[in-house]
């Protein structure tokens, strides 16, 4: 079931990224919807279940806009998975504020690695300007954190919340 | 698993994404997804067109668009045939271009990033795509193919920092290599210092890259920047805005200039 779960979460942020990207291509500049099911797992269960679904919407984003790094997406977010998920397990991230600086901060460092990884491997690079950085971050603090907050709203509606996984 | 997607890059930089056969199984498993966000795209482009425009058919309008792109390109290089007419016909031995035969495609998705600019567009191998093939549009040329799957294929465009075209300066011939920065304006770079460049000067594609044919728009001289060492660097603002792309062609048979081997040019004239 958790499986299914997960597999719906990175389905509709995969539709909601490609559809994104073909009524406000623009957007994709500052918003990766694929952030949000690793952040909404690192919050919600263990830091492991936020590395393989970091991982797997990871390679689904490298196979269909990568051009060139399959797998580049897919690391990235295996290690923001593996960070967020070890600070929510030891810190209550779970409300508005933490989901906001988890959002934010998921897409800042995102940013910068995918940076990284790409002059790892030789790829050509462009600086990215302070304001996009800033732009993208605060988008993606507000997108994660209202996303979450229906998430957790639907999951109260469902049923009593399953304390979360503190395995790390 | 952090080392297990390491190696999937590594090979994916040395034999290019369609060898990957990990990334065939992640195709696999999301080609669902991506046909579901193509319907509902459909229908949600097909609300917006009927409201607009309650009379026109649909189908014929985009048949007609794609007729539109096709003959606009066409004039485009056939203005610049006429520039260059004049003296190609004193060059003995050069070849013409023909007009190079091209499918329609529709644009699926894009992805325009800082540091990776992609259009996915709906032909793939069935239809005859093939990597390395040149992608043009209304106003110019779009980009290149770099992997195609069976119903698709990826395009990277020229602004992506990955991409380069070798360019020509319309009215004075002044050649150089232009090269994508992310988002906003392209670079012509290897400009010799002294070529004759002005401000709103036309750069189209000079056809020696081998991927595109010469004569499609690339963009127009907004910066000319000061002489480094031999050459100067020009910034170009792009013909094509990519952000409002629906329909592009690809040309199927890529008529950049070749070099001349030892072979062709012992049988020149």
């Amino acid at each position: 079931m958790i499986v299914a779960w997960a597999a719906l979460g990175i389905a509709l942020a995969l539709l909601f990224d490609l559809g994104l990207g073909r009524f406000a291509p623009g957007a994709t500049r500052f918003i990766d919807p694929l952030l949000l099911p690793l952040a909404a797992y690192a919050l919600r269960r263990s830091q492991r279940s936020a590395m393989v679904v970091g991982c797997v919407s990871g390679l689904l984003q490298d196979y269909w806009m990568e051009p060139r790094l399959f797998g580049l997406n897919g690391l990235v977010k295996s290690v923001l998975g593996w960070a967020l998920g070890a600070f929510g397990a030891r810190f209550d991230l779970n409300r508005i504020g933490g989901r906001f600086a988890a959002g934010a901060s998921v897409h800042l460092v995102g940013t910068v690695l995918d940076a990284a990884v790409r002059r790892l491997f030789g790829e050509a690079l462009v600086p990215v300007p302070i304001w996009v950085l800033v732009v993208r971050t605060v988008f993606g603090g507000l997108l994660t954190a209202g996303v979450l907050a229906i998430v957790g709203r639907a999951a109260q509606v469902r049923g009593p919340a399953r304390p979360p996984r503190r395995r790390t | 698993m952090v080392f297990g997607q390491l190696l999937l890059i590594a090979g994916s930089a040395r034999e290019g994404l369609a060898t990957s056969t990990a990334a065939g199984a992640v195709g696999a498993v999301s080609r669902p997804v991506t046909a579901a966000e193509r319907s509902l795209s459909s229908i949600l482009v097909g609300f917006v067109h009927l409201f607009r425009d309650l009379n026109a058919d649909e189908s014929e309008r985009t048949t007609l668009r794609r007729e539109v792109t096709r003959l606009s390109g066409e004039l485009d290089r056939r203005k610049e045939l006429d520039v260059e007419n004049e003296r190609l016909r004193r060059l003995l031995g050069m070849r013409e271009d023909l007009a190079p035969r091209s499918i329609g495609a529709a644009v699926v998705t894009l992805r325009l990033t800082d540091q990776s600019r992609v259009v996915i567009i709906d032909r793939g191998s069935a239809a005859g795509v093939r990597p390395d093939m040149a992608v043009v549009a209304w106003g110019g040329a779009v980009g290149r193919v770099v992997s195609v799957e069976r119903d698709f294929a990826r395009v990277r465009l020229l602004t992506d920092p990955s991409s380069g075209a070798a360019g020509v300066i319309l009215r004075s011939r002044a050649a150089g290599m232009v090269v994508g920065r992310g988002a906003g304006p392209m670079d012509m770079v290897y400009v010799p210092k002294y070529d004759d460049v002005v401000l709103g000067d036309r750069v189209v594609t000079s056809g020696v890259d081998g991927v595109f044919p010469r004569g499609f728009g690339l963009g127009r001289v907004s910066v000319v920047g000061e002489p480094v060492g031999a050459s100067k660097t020009i910034r170009i603002e792009p013909e094509v805005d990519e952000r409002s792309l629906e329909d592009v062609l690809v040309l199927l048979e890529p008529k950049g200039t070749t070099l001349l081997t030892g072979e062709d040019q012992a049988t020149q004239p």
